[in-house]
Parts: structure tokens; C-alpha cells; sequence
């Protein structure tokens, strides 16, 4: 078992009510689920693999393929499709030339939506990994882009 | 038990009583009125996922599901209102837009159904009739049921490519409509938790982790969500164009020594397929792929023996029977008693066993009543039957509160005492595993210690000596101790509970350290007072040592008859198969080594064996679903086989083959013209078998005779063999393909 | 208990001297919003300018005070004077208005939204007499953007924890009582009042019941959970105090989004902070009543905000709806008698625990008793988090709180996906739950989206229902295929290709789903559909038998035109277009190929706001070739 996922585990009972909160640990520390990591869940909560897929998959968080190195994520929330969110998604669609909830080829972005970001006020709003860029212009992206390689 | 509350509620105007844990569904069942429903279905859990069953209930907002709603006292419930029709007609529409229906709607059907033959033509033509399932769907029927004649919506097809890659069965996903009955059964009937939703809202689907096929992720293949799937999402590759059954026929399936009931599905007499028994006491519906899947193929080999034939110069001669009988006459009737040498298969019913043993006795005039489980099980025979003759019921996992699983695994086999084990787990008994691979039991377990074979023993007696003397469950030898926590905490748990079980899986008996271990069983048996319950591949073992057909053992000596008579031991003489005889006989087995040399060797069975001596004489025997009788399983039970259909070709039962020989030699007793003649004498001379709601129960085993026989009964090799289920000598995987892809897996 | 009336007289006169300030203290408002607005940035700055200019000042990270059109605020507070709050701070205007007041303690009016004293003060106003604040009764967020989020101390100086210890002098049943005759009712969406659910779980058999919190505030459009936590975690979590007092649990969790990671940090502090004080754990403030809280973060399902969904995901399952009765407040966490209440109705107990349920009866009018925060989003001026008493209209809340549109009101969306979307002969109705339901919408959770001219109520509808459809478990028929279906249908429609029949369709799907689904999302999900059919039918008559969509939204009806004349042939759009549709040469007009343009909007945006470009981009309805 790597190391990693073997201090996650010690610091949950094993109880199978931690499942959750263990692959959120997984996917913080790895960046995603892997099918390795999913082996030693079972083991240790005594879940089968299966049914720790079928609680992860259902789950719009965990994902299962090696994420890029930024996440960007397009708010679609109502405030911001009022305001043009989608547009902001087809744009970003265009520029990178992949579809919402693909890695670029060169693994440099994660293209994401998400239901709000609980910014309604300043949409639309867009997230790259950790930054919130508020009320975004599509003619504006591109240059946005070049602060992330 | 305390008695359950009844209430009394009203549904559609009648006033009923029914029981306070129902749910309105159940109600409304049990008195006789019909509520459609679809994902609702007995022995699951309620999910009310499918909307079809809703009702309408005085005091209770909307339209609540009668199939989750639990009873209350006054309640006031109406089935069948005008909306509640055309709700259910708009929720079926629903149900539809994502199954392909043109089976249903289609102006043709009613003429289609009329003439079935034409399925490749029709078919062919329009695609309706490329649904295996059609004419015995759940969704068929509910739809002329609920009355919906026509749908408006298009249907979502989904376009996944059909799965027929794992064996057995083959799913095709495009039909299913996420009733999630598969996923309940194998969750929480089976334990097993193979199947799971994945994902989520119109992209839910069901199936294993990741990509992975139904081999790699642990199923067992028992079937169970073929059986509770509605529609033709889930069917077998064997059985899926065979169409509805004709009949059902209850019997016991002879693949191991478990007995589990089952239903065979016949059609034009012809077995094509096995279904559980839900109401069966022995299993609880729980059967195994090899009773669910491995039946009709092997019952229908196209090796199959039809006539009795003979080796000339020239290859194989088909004969008569008259024919046959006189030639196995010939050669025995003047072969003296230690020249012969009959071998009978565990897998033979009482009644076959029975006239064998009587057959080698007196028309023969010979002891040298053998088995390859003589050959397997070599000196520790003595032992084995010693822990197989006195297995507790299974139901004592119900109780238990610290079991230990020993080289048991319940994957492909044996699941009813898996899943009792299972169960017990979850509901908190403490469970520990040894095993020199990884089990299906681990999962669950608290302890499970994985080792070496040549280890057990010593594991096994530092248990017995720690959960005596805490102090004492050092390792015997010097060097770290190494499983020493593992042995505490087993050691713990079973001194601190009264139900101890310990099980005693099937690869005991092929381990390298066979003899130590069962010694080590047998110590902690009598020392620690454990219940044991063996899962053994001997099927008929206990009724073989019943009624005697073993060298050495009277019919019914080993059977306990009452406090009132003396107990006598018992054991079997054991057998030379190394000594080369004049005649060798086989009654249903077909060891692949250890036969011994013979100038004439008599086969009898249903399809060839893989043994390279070319047998003198065949005789071609009907198998289990031809040929009535009853066996006694493990606990102890006596269980009816039945007649399903008509024997195959010119096959014949054992005891009939047998009763005509022994006839044309004119000695002895066994010359019987019906079964019932057979159980009649049987009953006279095996006492304590003739009740058949009584469980036999067995006298001690003797070891005052043991002696070490000479030379190799014991190889290795014959070990190996056992590995793979078999039947009447014949691997299962040699003739029913899906059996093969398991082993393939497994090796 | 006495321990903690020390430290509530010491929080006092802490809290006492900090507003008596000797330096100038900074405040900014640094809650999730004011972050995106670039707070983080004005922190960062603001150290750097103190440094440089050697002055001494105290700055304070607050939460949300509520108008967050007005983000990022700075309020600075000088010893003796009035805190004055500064809006839409940018990083250019800082040092200016640092200098001024800062420096030379003389607030910069200029930029000045208004002061929190009780003169007049340089001609800028009173902030809470700001039109969108006067109106708005503060009772849930009476110390959002007022105290420190991250300090008890600050809580308690407010009087925070009197409620309970007021709860803890009286019996459970008689808090219940309380709470009964302060007309609560749930603040989660359907307004079921909260002492029935008490009293059915305290009631209910058995040792073990839990207290969970709805932090999942998924409603898109609706923040009023996060910034009421990320704002004043203590309300919360002593609103939890009481309703586990109250109805007998000794396990409280908060299942919270993990967008939400400020919030879920607040949380954890402020429950440190509270172990510190001996308000959680065992024997709280040496009585019999022991309470823990634990805080659980969602994983990214809307479906998980319904009871049962939210119940299975804190189990670890899927967070797969069950079917009721059995309720929750019988068999709910681990079949245990279970209590879910939202965030604000948690947030409300303090208060009427303090002020007692005559107080709390002023408020609201009768049968919906008390106020109800929304988050004001949409077209609407003046964007925010606002509390208003409920009864109040609809037009007060979008033209005198949110100070009206810039273009004709269209629309208002309340309740979030699962609510509806209600036309302007609405406008005069009361926000109560009642009003609400019988117009086809509901309260909700309370996000208020309004809509202008420039909005596609089909396109709405439409992404409505694809969210619901997105995010339905997939587990019964009548959602998971039915709102397919509706989704199927309005996306032909908005392509131009629907027929008559597709609205009857709508509305049989829409009956279907609405009495045939299992959880609440389901049945709430074609409200979107169902009242904009009703209220706005001829918008999506236009769609079908004109292909047209009079918003110019719907992109397979629309089109993007250069006006020749306007054209100053600037070539800004040609450089953002990504696929190279506009062409022309410098100085002349432009063309747009109509094959190549995905109506991304860029050059539009670029033509409205590029100097030297001439508005001459427009967007037009199809144009059709006869």
C-alpha cells in the first residue's frame, strides 16, 4: 500500500461511514481516485470495490484519470447563465479545444463546470484552481490563460 | 418469538387484517389484491424506484409508493382511482422511453405471439423479436396490465455494446430500466456486492468497478440477478432462446455435499436450466454457478453415452443391453473375491450406493467395495469421515459468535455456508480466515491469516492452546512469531464465546499438510468443544457410509440408531489399489490416476472419463435429472432427487444396470425391477434412514484398526484433480464451457 | 456557567475599548464574495501601505455585510469618529483613500458609500439608510460584516450564547414551546414549521438522535448559507446548541459543500473556540446536556440537499433519495430519530431564544412569522444578500432594495430549480410561503434571480431542467427520464423546431413528474417549465411558430451582423474572434461569415467597448431568405 493512502486510512475508523470522507482525502492527496487507492479503502472498510465505485461515481467531485495541472472550472449557476456563463464555457471550449470535463492534451488544464460558486453577485465567474475571477469577459480569457503554464 | 401485532386497514373499501412490519404492498398481496409493481419483489429489500405501485393513502400527501409505506393501524388506501390509472399508464410511458418497446406496441403482436416459430423471421425483418426474454417479461406483462397500447416519446437508446464477454450469462444493458433488483440481490441477498449503480442520473448504468468484467471483480456467477431481472437485460447464454419452460420440477442438486434445492426447467424433455428455491430450508435460495449454471450442459453432453458398447480389436461396437449384461456377467462370474475390485462414485444416490454395496457383496462375493476418495484421501480417510459424519447443521452460524473459516472460499461453491458466514459477519460475530490465498471470506474478516499450507497446523494448534492458556500461544519453534497477533485475537474471540464454528473448507483436503491439520481439527473438536461444519465435494458421503458402501462398513453400522442400542465405532478396511486385479468395475467414477492395473475394466457412466486404460465394456448410466432417489447431505439430511426427464438415449440407473447383472449371475440379493423395491429393502437394513424429516446421525469413527496402507494412494497429483468440481468423476469444467473459462481464471 | 459569565464580561469590555479605538481600525470585507472581488489583494496591500507610511492601524478580515454589488468594501474607523465604508475599492483607489483617512483622518467622501454613526457626517449618508438596507430587517445577520467571524470574543460581547443558556434554564419541551409560539417555520424551502418535527423526534423511541445541519446549499444562485457562516459561525452553531437541546440529541454534524472551503474553516475554528469555552462536549457549561458537533463535507450532488439523499451521503452511500414515511425524525441517520434543519433556521434560534417568541412575532405577519434572507442576484442593480420580514412584495424587494433594472423587467426566478419564474404581474405579491406556492413557485432556500428583456425565459426553462436533469440520482423513472424528455423538447424548441404538441407534452411530463417522483427535487423540478408556460406562453409560441426568440439568446435563431455604416473598421473584433469569422481590411467595414461564427459573443463585447469601435456589431434574429 503507498504510503500516502495508508496515513490516510489510520486517521479514520473503519467504519463505512468514512468512506466519503477517506476518498476525499485520496483525491486531495493524489488528485484523483486511483484503482489502487480504491483497493485498500475496500480492504480497510471492508466495502467492496465495486460499491466504493458505484458511491464515488455518483459523486461529482471524484474523478478516476490524472488531472491537469490547473483546474479551471466555469461557473454555470444561474446568476452566471444569465449573464453569459455558457458563453464563457463555449469560448474556453474553443480556445483549448476540449469539451467540459476533458484535460487538454498537453495536461495543462482541467476544464470543469460547476453548479455556483456562492458568487452570484460578481457572475460570471470563473476558478482557476484556487482563484476566483470574477465577472469575466470572453474577449478577456486568452490573456487570463497565459498566467497558468 | 412474540406475536405480531395485527392491525386492521382498509383497501379499496375491503377491510382486512394484516401484520404491524408490512408494508402496504405485502397487505394488499397476502389478501389477494393486485397492485402492479415492478421493482418491488420478494426477499428484496423495498428501493420504490419505480413509481408503478403507488397508491393513494388518506392523510398522506401526493402518491406514496405502497411498496415502501409501512401499515398503520386505520389506514385507508385506494389501488385503483382513475389517476392513479392514468398516472401509472404516463409513469410506465416513462419507463419505456428508455427500453426499446417495440415488442409491445407493435400491431402484429397479438398475430406474433400466435406463432411463435417464426421468431428468426420476423425477427429478421423488424429487430422485435431479438429480445430473449420476449414472451416471459415482466414489463410485457405489466404493460397489457396496466393497459398502455401506444407511447408518444421516443426511446433513449443507449447504444451499449452487448456484454458477453464473462461467462454464463450475457448482458445487454440497452434493456434494462434500473429497477436495481440485480443490485439488491447481490448486495443484500448474496453478499457478495459485485454489482453496483455507477454513476448517476441518465447516465446511471450497473455493473462492476471501473471497466472491469464480472470474472475480475469477484462475481461468483450464481446467477441470482439473472433470476430477479424483469426484463431480458440479464440472460443466460444456455437457456436465453429456449423461451418459456414447460415444466419445474423441484430437486437436489448433486454437485456437492450441500444438497441445495433446486427448480430444473424443462421443455421438451429436455433440461434447460436451474433456478434457486427460495423456500428451501438446506439453502435459503442461495445456490452456487455450479447448480445454477453447470446443470443442462452436462446433463446434455453431446458426449454422451447412448448404448452400451464394447471394445473389439477393432475400436468400439455399439450392443444391447442383453448384450452387455451377459459380457459383465461373464467376467465376473467366476473372479475370485480379492481379484475384483468395485469402485463406486460419492455422487450416487442411497438407493445406487445401496445396490452397488450389495452387488459387490453377494452377487460378487467380494469386500473390495472402493472410491477415489479412498485413493484422495489416503490415510486421512479416517479423519475426514470422522469430521464429515458429525457436521453441525449450517444453522448454527445463525448463532455463532467467533468463526474461523479454514482454506474455505465460497466464490464459485459452497456459497450457502458462505454466505451464513457472511452474514453472521455483518451482523457482528467476530470471523477469521486462514487461508495460502486470498478468500472471498477476507473481505469481512477481523483476522485472516494468509500462509503457507505446511503452516496451518501449528497455526491451528497455538489457537487451541492460547484460547485454553492465554499464556501459551507462542510459536512452537524458535524464530520470530511470526502470526502470533492474528492467533491472540482468535484465541480471544473464542474463548470469550459460547458458538464457536469453525468451517473446514474444501482445500483442507487438498493441502499439502492434509494429515496434520485435520489432526489438529479433530484436537480442537474435542478440546475446545467447537462446532464444525465441513464443506466438503463428496456429495453422497454420509448416505455412502449409511448403507455401507465402503469396505469394511455393514449397511447402517455407522448410522446412530438411539440411545438404547450400543454405540459401536466404525471404520472402513482400507483398499490395495495398487494390486492389480482381473476385473475392475466403475460405478459413476472415473479416477484419472490411481486405477489399478486390470485385465477388464467395466465403466459405468454418462460420459468418458480421462483416464488413459481404455474400458473393455461401457455401460451408459441416466444421471441425476433422469434417474430418482434421494442422497443425504452434510448435515445429515435426506434429500429427494427427482425425475425431471426421461433418461437419455438408451441410458439406465445404476441399480437397474446392476440388478440385471447381478440377475444373469444369479446370486445375492440385489435383483430389484423398481426403486421403490430398492428403498423397501434399503429400509430394512439401514435403519435410521427411513424418516426422512429426521436427520441421520452417525456413531463414532473407530481408529482402533488404523493401519498404514502401502504404497501411493497418496499422490499428489489426484490431490491437484479435486481442485475442480466434479461430478460422477467428470471435472464440470470439462464439459460446461463456462466452467472452463472459471478455472482458466482461478489457475 | 460562571466561567463563561467572566468571560462574557471581559469579551464585553474588550469589545467595549476595540470600539473606543485608540488606532484606526481597517475593516474589509473578506467572505468568499469579497475574496473574488480581489479582498485578498486590498489586505495585502494595505499592510504594504501602513509599512510604508509608518502608521499603526488595526485590520480587521470581516464577513459579509450584504450588498455585494459594492464588493470590495473597505470601512475604516478612526479613534473617536464614525467607520465609514468605502465600495468597489480598487487596487488605484486604495492608497488614495487610505491617505485621506488614514493619514489625514479625513474620510475621502468621494468614495464613500456611507458611515455606521448616528450624525450626519461630510455629507455621506448613514449606511444602514442606503435604500437597499433601509428597508431590510437584520434579524439573522444582525453581526454579518459588523464582528469578527474569527473571534468569540466579538460573538459573545453581542450577546451570543444567551439564547442557550436561556434554553438550558428551561425545560426541552417548554424550548419547543417556545419555538411553537414564535411561528417558526423550516427556512430550507417548503416552511413545514420546525416544532412539529421536534416534537415527532423528541418523542420518538430511542437513546441515540442526531441534529444535522443542511449546509448544502445547492440551489445555483443562492448563497445566503455560506456567507451567514462564513460571516457568523457562532449563530449557527449555537442554533444547533438549542435544537439539540431541544429535541434530545447528543451528536450534531453539519453536512456542508466542499465548494464552500472559507465556510467549512470558520467552522472548524469557531468550534474550537467554543471546546475552548466549554460550549461543546461534554456536561456543556456543567449541566446534564452533552453535545458534539462534527462537520461533513458534500461531495458534489445537488440531490444531496433532500433529507433522506442528505442521510445516505453521511452514511457513505449514494446519495440516493428513500421514499417516506418512515420520516427522518423516526428513522433517519443510522435509523436513528434524526432532525435536519437548515443553516437559517439554526441561525434564527439564538435570536428568538434571546429576545423571546413575542419579539420574533413582530416581525412576518401572520402564519409566516419572522424574516427571510434571499440572495438578490440577476439583472438587478443593486446584487446581494439581503433579510427582509416575510410579506414583503416582490416590487419592493427588486425596486427598492435592489434599486430596479437598467433594461424592463422580465421575470423573477424564486426557489432556485425547483421553483418558478414569475412574470411581472407578480411583482405586487408578498414573499410568504403560501402566496409562493399558490403563484406554482416556492420559497425555497431563497435565491431571487431577476431578469430583463435581455433573458430567454425557454432558455431558462431549459436550464433548469437540464441542472435537474444533470443532477437527479437517476433512481426513479418519472425523473430520471421525464425531465430527459423535457430537456429533449425545449432544446427543440429553443432550436427553432418545436411544434404545438411539444407544449402539451411539457405540461402532461411536467404533471407526471411532479406527482410521480420520489424526493422533493423531483417533484419541484418542472416548476421552471410549468410556470413559464403558464405566465410567458407566448415566448415559446414565438419560438415555434416564428423562430424567433425576441431575446436574442437561443443561438440557432440568431445572428451576428456588422451595421456597414457604424463600422469603423477597427479590426478589435477580428483579433478576438477564435475562429477567424469577422474579416475586412483596416478602415473598412467588416464582414461576418455567418458559416464560420459560434456566437461567442466576443466581438460583440469587444465592439461595445473598445474606444475607437463603433457599436456596430449587432445581434439579430435569423434573417430569413425567402
Amino acid at each position: 500500500m503507498p504510503e500516502t493512502v495508508a496515513a490516510i486510512l489510520v486517521k479514520h475508523s473503519r467504519k463505512p461511514e468514512n468512506l466519503i470522507p477517506i476518498l476525499q482525502d485520496v483525491q486531495k492527496e493524489l488528485g484523483y481516485i486511483s484503482p489502487e487507492s480504491v483497493k485498500d479503502i475496500s480492504r480497510y472498510l471492508r466495502i467492496s470495490e465495486n460499491q466504493i465505485f458505484g458511491v464515488s461515481s455518483f459523486y461529482a467531485q471524484f474523478r478516476f484519470t490524472r488531472p491537469g495541472r490547473h483546474s479551471l472550472k466555469v461557473c454555470l449557476g444561474t446568476a452566471c447563465h444569465v449573464r453569459g456563463g455558457a458563453t464563457v464555457l463555449d469560448t474556453l471550449e474553443n480556445v483549448l479545444g476540449v469539451k467540459c470535463g476533458d484535460t487538454t492534451p498537453d495536461a495543462r488544464f482541467d476544464l470543469e463546470r460547476v453548479a455556483c460558486l456562492g458568487c452570484c453577485a460578481l457572475s460570471p465567474v470563473v476558478q482557476i484552481d484556487k482563484r476566483i475571477y470574477s465577472r469575466v469577459a470572453v474577449n478577456k480569457l486568452s490573456e487570463l490563460l497565459k498566467f497558468y503554464e | 418469538m412474540t406475536k405480531e401485532r395485527m392491525l386492521s386497514i382498509t383497501i379499496d373499501n375491503k377491510q382486512i387484517q394484516v401484520r404491524s412490519s408490512q408494508t402496504i404492498l405485502e397487505a394488499a398481496r397476502d389478501n389477494g389484491i393486485v397492485i402492479p409493481s415492478l421493482c418491488a419483489m420478494e426477499h428484496l429489500p423495498p428501493y420504490g424506484a419505480c413509481r408503478l405501485c403507488v397508491v393513494e393513502v388518506d392523510g398522506l400527501r401526493g402518491f406514496p409508493t405502497s411498496c415502501t409505506t409501512p401499515v398503520e393501524n386505520g389506514m385507508v388506501i385506494r389501488t385503483g382511482t382513475t389517476e392513479l390509472k392514468s398516472l401509472r399508464q404516463e409513469i410506465l410511458r416513462l419507463t419505456l422511453g428508455e427500453h426499446p418497446a417495440s415488442c409491445l406496441f407493435c400491431g402484429e403482436a397479438d398475430e406474433c405471439k400466435k406463432y411463435q416459430g417464426t421468431i428468426r423471421k420476423v425477427g429478421m425483418t423488424t429487430g422485435c423479436r431479438y429480445c430473449s426474454n420476449d414472451d416471459r417479461c415482466e414489463l410485457q406483462q405489466l404493460t397489457e396490465r396496466i393497459g398502455l397500447t401506444e407511447t408518444s416519446y421516443p426511446v433513449y437508446y443507449r447504444n451499449f455494446s452487448v456484454e458477453k464477454y464473462d461467462p454464463f450469462y450475457d448482458r445487454d444493458y440497452n434493456l434494462c430500466i434500473l429497477c436495481g433488483r440485480c443490485v439488491r440481490v447481490c448486495n443484500d441477498v448474496r453478499l457478495n456486492a459485485t454489482l453496483a449503480f455507477k454513476q448517476r442520473g441518465k447516465l446511471t448504468t450497473i455493473g462492476p468497478a471501473f471497466d472491469r468484467t464480472h470474472l475480475e471483480a469477484g462475481c461468483e456467477f450464481c446467477g441470482a440477478c439473472v433470476d430477479v431481472c424483469p426484463t431480458g437485460a440479464l440472460s443466460p447464454k444456455v437457456s436465453k432462446w429456449s423461451g418459456k419452460a414447460d415444466a419445474d420440477i423441484s430437486t437436489t442438486c448433486v454437485y456437492c455435499s450441500i444438497g441445495c434445492q433446486i427448480r430444473l426447467q424443462t421443455k421438451n424433455n429436455k433440461v434447460i436450466d436451474a433456478l434457486p428455491d427460495y423456500a428451501s430450508s438446506v439453502d435459503h435460495g442461495l445456490i452456487c454457478v455450479k447448480g445454477r449454471f453447470a446443470v443442462p450442459e452436462y446433463v446434455h453432453s453431446a458426449a454422451r453415452y447412448s448404448n452400451p458398447r464394447e471394445m473389439t480389436p477393432m475400436g468400439y461396437n455399439d450392443i444391447s443391453w442383453e448384450d452387455a449384461i451377459t459380457r459383465a456377467a461373464d467376467r465376473l462370474k467366476d473372479v475370485g473375491p480379492d481379484q475384483c475390485l468395485v469402485m463406486v462414485s460419492p455422487e450416487l444416490s442411497n438407493e445406487d450406493l445401496f445396490v452397488a454395496q450389495q452387488f459387490a457383496r453377494q452377487a460378487i462375493g467380494s469386500e473390495n467395495i472402493g472410491s477415489s476418495l479412498m485413493i484422495e484421501l489416503g490415510d486421512d480417510l479416517l479423519p475426514f469421515i470422522d469430521l464429515a459424519t458429525r457436521t453441525e447443521p449450517f444453522s448454527v452460524m445463525g448463532e455463532a459468535q467467533a468463526i474461523l473459516a479454514v482454506g474455505f472460499d465460497s466464490t464459485h461453491g459452497y456459497s450457502p455456508i458462505g454466505i451464513a458466514v457472511k452474514r453472521a459477519a455483518r451482523r457482528g460475530a467476530f470471523l477469521a480466515t486462514l487461508n495460502s490465498a486470498e478468500s472471498n471470506l477476507d473481505m469481512l474478516a477481523e483476522v485472516s491469516c494468509c500462509l503457507d499450507e505446511g503452516d496451518w497446523a501449528n497455526v491451528l494448534d497455538r489457537i487451541r492452546l492460547g484460547t485454553l492458556e492465554p499464556s501459551s500461544t507462542k510459536p512452537a519453534s524458535d524464530g520470530p512469531d511470526a502470526w502470533g497477533e492474528e492467533v491472540k485475537k482468535i484465541a480471544q474471540a473464542f474463548k470469550g464465546s459460547a458458538g464457536s464454528v469453525v468451517i473446514i473448507g474444501e482445500q483442507v483436503l487438498t493441502s499439502a499438510g492434509r494429515h496434520e491439520i485435520l489432526q489438529a481439527l479433530l484436537k480442537i473438536r474435542e478440546e475446545l468443544s467447537c462446532k464444525m461444519v465441513v464443506a466438503h465435494p463428496y456429495t453422497n458421503l454420509c448416505g455412502m457410509v449409511a448403507v455401507g458402501a465402503l469396505a469394511g462398513l455393514e449397511p447402517g453400522q455407522a448410522v446412530r440408531k438411539g440411545a438404547s442400542e450400543a454405540a459401536l465405532p466404525f471404520a472402513p478396511r482400507p483398499i490395495d489399489f495398487t494390486k492389480p486385479r482381473k476385473v475392475v468395475y466403475l460405478i459413476g467414477e472415473a479416477p484419472s490416476s490411481g486405477l489399478p492395473e486390470c485385465d477388464y475394466l467395466i465403466y459405468q457412466n454418462a460420459l468418458p472419463g480421462g483416464f488413459p486404460r481404455q474400458p473393455d465394456l461401457i455401460l451408459p448410466t441416466s444421471l441425476f435429472s433422469e434417474a430418482a432417489g434421494t442422497i443425504i447431505n452434510a448435515e445429515g439430511r435426506i434429500l429427494q432427487v427427482r425425475e425431471a426427464v426421461a433418461p437419455f438415449e438408451d441410458s439406465k440407473p445404476d441399480w437397474w444396470i446392476l440388478s440385471r447383472i447381478a440377475e444373469k449371475l444369479g446370486k445375492g440379493k440385489p435383483k430389484y425391477a423398481t426403486l421403490s423395491a430398492v428403498q423397501q429393502e434399503g429400509k430394512k437394513q439401514v435403519k435410521g434412514v427411513s424418516d426422512s424429516r429426521k436427520k441421520v446421525e452417525f456413531e463414532r469413527v473407530s481408529y482402533a484398526a488404523v493401519r498404514r496402507t502401502d504404497g501411493g494412494t497418496d499422490s499428489g497429483d489426484s490431490r491437484r484433480k479435486r481442485k475442480h468440481a466434479r461430478y460422477r468423476g467428470i471435472a464440470l469444467s470439462d464439459v460446461v464451457e463456462g466452467m472452463k473459462v472459471i478455472r482458466r481464471n482461478n489457475e | 456557567m460562571n466561567n463563561l459569565t467572566k468571560r462574557i464580561e471581559s469579551a464585553k469590555e474588550k469589545w467595549e475599548a476595540f470600539q473606543k479605538n485608540k488606532e484606526p481600525i481597517i475593516y474589509i470585507g473578506a467572505a468568499s464574495c469579497g475574496r473574488a472581488a480581489g479582498a485578498v489583494q486590498l489586505l495585502a496591500q494595505t499592510d504594504r501601505w501602513l509599512k510604508e507610511n509608518e502608521l499603526a492601524a488595526k485590520v480587521v478580515q470581516v464577513g459579509c455585510i450584504g450588498p455585494c454589488y459594492l464588493e470590495p468594501l473597505v470601512d475604516i474607523q478612526m479613534p473617536g469618529q464614525p467607520r465609514v465604508s468605502y465600495n468597489n475599492v480598487t487596487p488605484k483607489l486604495l492608497p488614495v483613500i487610505l491617505g485621506s483617512h488614514v493619514g489625514e483622518s479625513v474620510p475621502y467622501a468621494k468614495a464613500a458609500i456611507g458611515h455606521f454613526g448616528k450624525e450626519p457626517l461630510n455629507g455621506i449618508p448613514r449606511f444602514f439608510d442606503l435604500p437597499m438596507l433601509k428597508p431590510q430587517v437584520r434579524v439573522v445577520l444582525r453581526n454579518c460584516g459588523l464582528i469578527d467571524p474569527e473571534q468569540i470574543d466579538q460573538y459573545l460581547a453581542v450577546d451570543g450564547y444567551q439564547g442557550f443558556m436561556n434554553a438550558l434554564k428551561t425545560p426541552p419541551d417548554d424550548v419547543i414551546g417556545v419555538v411553537r409560539r414564535a411561528g417558526l417555520r423550516g427556512r430550507g424551502g417548503a416552511g413545514f414549521p420546525t416544532f412539529k418535527k421536534w416534537t415527532a423526534c423528541r418523542n420518538a423511541p430511542g437513546n441515540q438522535k442526531y441534529l444535522i445541519c443542511n449546509a448544502d446549499e445547492g440551489d445555483p444562485g443562492a448563497f445566503m448559507n455560506r456567507s451567514l457562516i462564513e460571516s457568523d459561525p457562532h449563530a449557527l452553531l449555537e442554533g444547533m446548541l438549542i435544537a439539540g437541546y431541544a429535541i434530545g440529541a447528543s451528536h450534531g454534524i453539519v453536512y456542508i459543500r466542499a465548494e464552500y472551503p472559507l465556510a467549512i474553516e470558520r467552522l472548524y475554528q469557531a468550534m474550537q473556540q467554543m471546546r475552548d469555552y466549554g460550549l461543546l462536549g461534554e456536561h456543556i457549561l456543567d449541566s446534564d446536556f452533552s453535545f458534539d458537533i462534527k462537520v461533513k463535507e458534500g461531495a458534489g450532488a445537488f440531490v444531496c440537499g433532500e433529507e433522506t439523499a442528505l442521510i445516505g451521503s453521511i452514511e457513505g452511500k449514494r446519495g440516493m433519495p428513500k421514499s417516506r414515511p418512515p420520516f427522518p425524525a423516526i428513522s433517519g441517520l443510522f435509523g436513528c430519530p434524526t432532525i435536519i434543519n437548515n443553516v437559517e433556521t439554526l441561525g434564527t434560534l439564538p435570536n428568538i431564544l434571546r429576545n423571546g417568541p413575542d419579539w420574533y412575532n413582530r416581525f412576518g405577519k401572520e402564519g409566516n412569522r419572522g424574516t427571510k434572507t434571499f440572495s438578490l442576484v440577476g439583472k438587478v442593480r443593486r446584487q446581494g444578500l439581503i433579510e427582509v420580514q416575510l410579506g414583503t412584495s416582490l416590487r419592493e424587494i427588486i425596486f427598492d432594495i435592489g434599486g430596479g433594472l437598467q433594461k424592463p423587467f422580465k421575470a423573477i426566478q424564486t426557489g432556485g430549480p425547483s421553483g418558478g419564474c414569475l412574470s411581472e404581474e407578480f411583482l405586487d405579491l408578498t414573499v410568504d410561503y403560501e402566496s409562493l406556492t399558490a403563484a406554482g413557485s416556492i420559497m425555497g432556500s431563497g435565491g431571487l434571480i431577476v431578469m430583463d428583456e435581455d433573458t430567454c425565459v425557454v432558455d431558462l426553462a431549459k436550464y433548469f431542467l437540464d441542472f435537474t436533469q444533470k443532477e437527479s440520482c437517476g433512481k426513479c423513472t418519472p425523473c430520471r427520464v421525464g425531465t430527459r424528455h423535457m430537456v429533449e423538447i425545449l432544446t427543440k424548441i429553443t432550436h427553432g423546431e418545436g411544434s404545438a404538441e411539444d407544449l402539451l407534452a411539457l405540461r402532461t411530463l411536467g404533471d407526471t413528474i411532479k406527482k410521480g417522483a420520489l424526493c422533493g427535487l423531483g417533484q419541484t423540478a418542472p416548476n421552471p417549465v410549468l410556470t413559464t408556460l403558464r405566465y410567458f406562453r407566448n415566448e415559446y409560441l414565438e419560438h415555434i411558430k416564428e423562430q424567433r426568440c425576441r431575446a436574442v439568446v437561443c443561438k440557432d435563431l440568431i445572428e451576428y451582423r456588422v451595421i456597414k455604416e457604424k463600422c469603423t473598421g477597427c479590426q478589435s473584433c477580428v483579433k478576438v474572434c477564435p475562429t477567424g469569422a469577422i474579416s475586412g481590411p483596416r478602415s473598412e467595414p467588416h464582414n461576418v461569415d455567418k458559416t464560420k461564427c459560434i456566437k461567442c459573443r466576443s466581438c460583440y463585447v469587444t465592439c461595445r467597448f473598445e474606444a475607437i469601435a463603433g457599436d456596430a456589431i449587432v445581434i439579430g434574429s435569423v434573417e430569413k431568405t425567402s
